[in-house]
């Protein structure tokens, strides 16, 4: 407790945000992030993590589809958030020629050694909005993200920084959770909590929409924008094992304000809920993830303006 | 894989065993009462289901928490 003549001090009017107060772009808990990441990674020597690979590993094929759809070489690539690097060891040497892996947490991503990858990569690990801090402005030759921008604070900015670390005319593709994911959780808590305790408190991310995510790209400076959204439906054997794989995945919740604790009855009341609710004939319960896919290109003041660029856009749809 | 004999390990796990095996019919039952409410839940909507299902959940919560100290002092 702070004895009173300090918290009277002069001077400190302004410095003194309250440790819940949630300014527009401070959503997430960065360094909370950091450490669900890390301590998911180090759990059982990086096995458990390994075991709820499963979502991104099938994120990142689907990713790799849209990727392989652009016929060309990139010299230099930069994976933003890239977790152990489930998109970048995907890629192969005949169309990449080197990986940059960007990562807030240094235990995930030094969780796979070398041998993972087919191309070389330089792990750097930094939080990802600096990413102008650690890479050169006009310097890459394509930009990819999986699953990790749904954990930034400001997307907007973090847009504009990718369009400047990529070369002129050179793509951005990712995939982030948004939309509707994990709405049955959502409504199961958000029900169990007022009937147990009166009131409402995050417990799900705010989620990125794909309408936000083309309006944000077109502001950042994309074009030849391709949004879509990928629905991804899969079965636990009831809300408790979900909870474990997100927290093992590192998704847990890391909301700015969050409580830090759920209440037990409230953890009860919404298992019920959510098998009565949401529950599969079978007994078991289903959790929905949306992955919002984009690909957008930088700008390049140089081409001609009439030239048809169609030609080039991956005909993923 | 018997799901009680992984279970016991972690306090939360025996909750989750308690809640969703021990208890299903009473889970099912507070579970019924809020989806025919909850158009309109408030606090303590489905009170009684609850009260029934947590005093079940507590019960066997306690009883899979004395299984592994017997384990325990067995070894």
């Amino acid at each position: 407790m702070l004895p009173l003549r300090f918290a009277r001090r002069p001077g400190r009017g302004l410095a003194s945000l309250a440790p819940n107060s949630v300014n527009p772009y401070n959503v997430f808990d960065k360094s909370v992030k950091r450490l669900q990441k890390d301590r998911a990674a180090l759990k059982n020597n990086g096995e458990t993590s390994r075991t709820v690979d499963y979502l991104r590993d099938e994120i990142a094929d689907r990713l790799l589809e849209r990727f392989e759809d652009i016929k060309r070489k990139f010299p230099k690539v930069v994976d933003v958030g890239s977790g152990a690097g489930h998109f970048t060891r995907l890629l192969q040497p005949e169309t990449v020629g080197s990986v940059l892996m960007l990562e807030s947490s240094e235990k995930l991503l030094h969780r796979d050694s070398e041998n993972a990858f087919n191309v070389p990569v330089q792990r750097i690990h930094a939080d990802e909005e600096d990413l102008l801090q650690v890479v050169e402005p006009n310097s890459m030759d394509a930009a990819v993200s999986c699953l990790s921008l749904q954990w930034i604070n400001d997307l907007p900015g973090m847009f504009v920084q990718i369009n400047r670390a990529l070369k002129p005319d050179a793509p951005f593709l990712g995939a982030m959770f948004g939309g509707e994911t994990l709405f049955e959780l959502r409504t199961a808590l958000q029900l169990a909590q007022v009937d147990r305790e009166g009131g409402i408190a995050p417990h799900i991310s705010p989620l990125t929409d794909t309408r936000d995510v083309s309006n944000l790209l077109g502001r950042a400076g994309f074009h030849l924008l391709t949004v879509d959204l990928d629905e991804i439906q899969v079965s636990y054997p009831s809300m408790w094992e979900l909870m474990d794989d997100l927290r093992d995945m590192g998704e847990g919740n890391a909301v700015s304000g969050r409580r830090s604790f759920v209440h037990r009855d409230t953890l009860t009341a919404a298992s019920a809920i959510y098998k009565e609710m949401h529950g599969n004939e079978d007994g078991t319960v289903p959790a929905t993830f949306q992955v919002v896919f984009f690909i957008g290109w930088k700008q390049d003041p140089n081409a001609p303006k009439h030239v048809d660029k169609k030609s080039t856009i991956p005909n993923a749809l | 894989m018997s799901s009680t004999t992984t279970a016991v390990e972690r306090p939360l796990r025996r909750l989750a065993v308690a809640s969703t095996t021990t208890c299903a019919s009473q889970a099912s039952a507070y579970g019924k009462c809020i989806v025919a409410t909850y158009t309109d839940v408030r606090k303590d909507t489905c009170k009684d289901d609850f009260l029934k299902f947590a005093k079940c959940v507590q019960s066997a919560v306690r009883r899979l928490f004395c299984r592994p100290a017997s384990i325990l002092t067995a070894i």
